[in-house]
């Protein structure tokens, strides 16, 4: 009998595939003759692909990355390039699916569940509010407009800690109900500007001191906000309140945070509890690739133009899609800092592998996410596709008054204001930086720039940025709220108009009540300061 | 705490808190002083108009923005016994009940109302009763709000809550 040669064996293999049917074929060769053969001609033994083209695609566009995705199915990094060269994937996905994706898409995507993705198969319909406030209340689940007593893991204030103290005082309690969740950072008239917050400050120093309250930040360190998120004073799936209305931000990271008032906060010092209503969640899908030019801060301009300052009014508002997957903990904290100005209760962007990320690069201490559950009931669902966006400007005096750069460009301003806890982070300075490198600022603007901490002003002179705004002929301030609220540093005359980063643009924010505040992007900012008008930023970024 | 019966100032939609209570005097922390600059960022004379017993009645999103407490301290020491509006801002509502401020949530009265007459405010019935004896009803708040109002504040309720 006549042995076949290596290729005839294989395509006797790939037609019979077991040792036993090839034998057969051959006309009765015993199966162990047959294995013989092909351990001599070097063939492996047939095997069904144990993965599947749907499954090993699915975990290519969701990790983009060999390792990422061979540990999901439990094999090596070359082990899943194998299988994917098996099936011709060979090019990078575009973009990267996640877990709040595939909630968000749930259906439409078709993604399956034996991919070997962990996905939540609670039945409880559940938003991130109602089951992040079920776990601190202690209860299995909890329904919209129940009203729950529960223990916050931050309680965050900044200057206004001065009338908490007093408020707390008044109570009578001698002890503060836990310290270390306590978080209190200067920044609101950082050095003070009066007599009066002086004496607020020292009042402050003198009371974290004798309460042993270790989390206190002198006016050095920058905006309370930013600096909670960079010293992870708040973590994922954790709940945190402040005497700030912009409290919200911290839904960047995948928490509930919200603003309370200073005799709130007295209580909560007191007694370690408030009370919170569980809020209805609406649903935000953003969709798209930003152009260039185009920043978080006017996708989140422009979707509070559209749902009106009362848009989000007492509600948890999550967000979802590929927009914002792919936007930094730095965007999102925008977003969700800004969500405020549409009356959220709570803003927050799922949990996902890049506010991991973000995490692993400050702190290696332990949290525990919360995500909706795949079928969550949402009050409202809103969804917007931001690829053809032009740059917004919110114009006075509310922050939904707003238009699309065409049609403010042209309007003279006095001041450009560059900082604050909804765009002071170091890739604002650097969209700024970018623009105004080897220009020089208008002769008649006055420009400042309030990098929002101490970290971020040593990284923005570590990375040159300082230098550029200073040839530009901006006035650099120390890291703290500055002029966005008025207190001091850069307050406006009658009639003055000034273009800012910041958040509100009420009557009156910045000083004068009969000045004027437009609010847009670093971009706008930096390209109105060469102009002395309001300018269109995409000539500039390239 | 049953009714209440006061003149009416009539205010718009979107009323903000840096507009009640302009961020410049935050650092003011003893309350009868901040009263002397509530609503100045809407008419400067606004603190001196102002008589205890004063009901102010707004639109939607009465007390927007910054979660300053001052905007519902300095209204509460400058006299004003209630506020009816359309709707409220989350943190004010908050505020406001902590202070010890009574507010009132109606959709169709503010529309009716007019600056300048005197309305009776009845908690006990949940009316809004108008000088031309128009009657619109109320909600009324859960009653551990109303626990916290009737005590004059939150201060005064955990104090209490604390002794027993």
């Amino acid at each position: 009998m006549k042995i076949p040669r290596k290729e005839e064996l294989l395509k006797l293999q790939a037609k019979y595939r077991t040792d036993k049917r090839i034998g057969e074929a051959l006309g009765g060769v015993p199966e162990y003759l047959v294995a013989y053969w092909r351990r001599k001609k070097n063939i492996g033994r047939y095997s069904l692909p144990k993965y599947s083209k749907e499954q090993i695609k699915d975990l290519w566009e969701r990790y983009g990355n060999d390792t990422k995705a061979g540990a999901e199915l439990g094999i090596s990094k070359s082990g899943f390039y194998k299988w994917r060269k098996l099936y011709n994937l060979l090019e990078k996905p575009k973009a990267l699916k996640f877990q709040q994706l595939e909630f968000s898409l749930a259906g439409q995507t078709g993604l399956s569940k034996s991919a070997g993705i962990p996905v939540n198969q609670s039945s409880r319909k559940s938003t991130i509010a109602q089951k992040l406030l079920a776990k601190k209340a202690g209860k299995a689940e909890i329904l919209v407009g129940e009203i729950v007593n529960v223990e916050p893991d931050l309680a965050m204030s900044h200057d206004n800690a001065g009338l908490v103290i007093k408020q707390f005082k008044q109570i009578g309690q001698s002890q503060v109900w836990n310290p270390h969740r306590i978080v209190i950072p200067l920044d609101h008239r950082a050095p003070a500007e009066s007599e009066k917050t002086a004496t607020a400050h020292k009042s402050i120093r003198g009371f974290v001191r004798e309460q042993k309250i270790k989390n206190f930040y002198d006016i050095k360190e920058g905006i309370c906000h930013q600096v909670v998120i960079e010293k992870a004073h708040i973590l994922p799936g954790e709940l945190a309140v402040g005497t700030d209305s912009h409290t919200t931000s911290y839904g960047c990271l995948g928490a509930l945070s919200t603003g309370i008032g200073a005799t709130e906060m007295a209580a909560l010092w007191a007694t370690g509890r408030i009370w919170l209503k569980v809020p209805d969640s609406i649903n935000i899908i953003i969709q798209g690739k930003m152009p260039k030019g185009v920043y978080a801060k006017d996708v989140i301009l422009y979707i509070i133009g559209q749902l009106t300052v009362e848009g989000a009014s007492y509600k948890s508002v999550e967000y979802y899609g590929e927009t914002v997957t792919k936007m930094s903990v730095s965007e999102r904290f925008t977003l969700c800092n800004l969500s405020m100005e549409m009356g959220a209760k709570f803003a927050v962007v799922p949990f996902d592998r890049i506010a991991r990320k973000y995490l692993f690069s400050i702190t290696r201490q332990k949290y525990e996410p919360i995500f909706s559950d795949r079928d969550a009931v949402f009050e409202k669902e809103y969804e917007f596709d931001v690829s053809n966006l032009e740059p917004q400007v919110a114009c006075p005096h509310n922050v939904d008054n707003v238009k699309p750069i065409s049609e403010v460009k042209g309007i003279k301003v006095d001041q450009v204001v560059l900082g604050s806890c909804t765009n002071g982070r170091l890739d604002d300075l650097k969209v700024a930086a970018k623009i105004l490198k080897g220009k020089k600022i208008h002769p008649e603007i006055r420009m400042l720039i309030l990098p929002a901490t101490r970290t971020i002003y040593l990284q923005a002179m570590k990375k040159g940025y300082l230098k550029t705004f200073l040839d530009a002929g901006a006035v650099i301030l120390n890291p703290g709220c500055g002029p966005c609220l008025g207190a001091h540093e850069g307050i406006l005359a009658a009639g003055e108009r000034c273009l800012a980063t910041t958040n509100r643009n009420f009557k009156g924010r910045m000083g004068s009540p009969e000045s004027f505040v437009y609010l847009a992007s670093p971009a706008v900012a930096a390209t109105t300061a060469i102009k002395g008008e309001i300018a269109d930023p995409r000539e500039f970024v390239k | 705490m049953e009714q209440i019966t006061g003149r009416v100032w009539k205010l718009g939609d979107n009323i903000d808190t840096d507009v009640i209570y302009p961020g410049k005097y935050l650092p003011i922390i003893d309350a009868p002083e901040m009263a002397l600059h509530v609503l100045e960022g809407l008419d400067p004379e606004f603190p001196k108009k102002i008589e205890k017993g004063d009901v102010i009645v707004a639109g939607f999103n009465f007390g927007c923005g910054s979660s300053r407490e001052q905007a519902a301290t300095s209204l509460k020491h400058a006299g004003i016994a209630c506020i009816v509006a359309k709707s409220f801002s989350r943190i004010f509502f908050r505020n406001a009940i902590n202070q010890g401020l009574a507010l009132v949530q109606s959709k169709d009265a503010p529309d009716k109302i007019q600056p300048g007459e005197t309305i009776t405010i009845n908690f006990a019935s949940g009316e809004i009763i108008t000088s031309q004896n128009q009657r619109f009803s109320f909600p009324p708040l859960p009653e551990f709000l109303m626990g916290i109002l009737e005590d004059g504040g939150l201060i005064p309720h955990v104090k209490k809550s604390l002794k027993s």
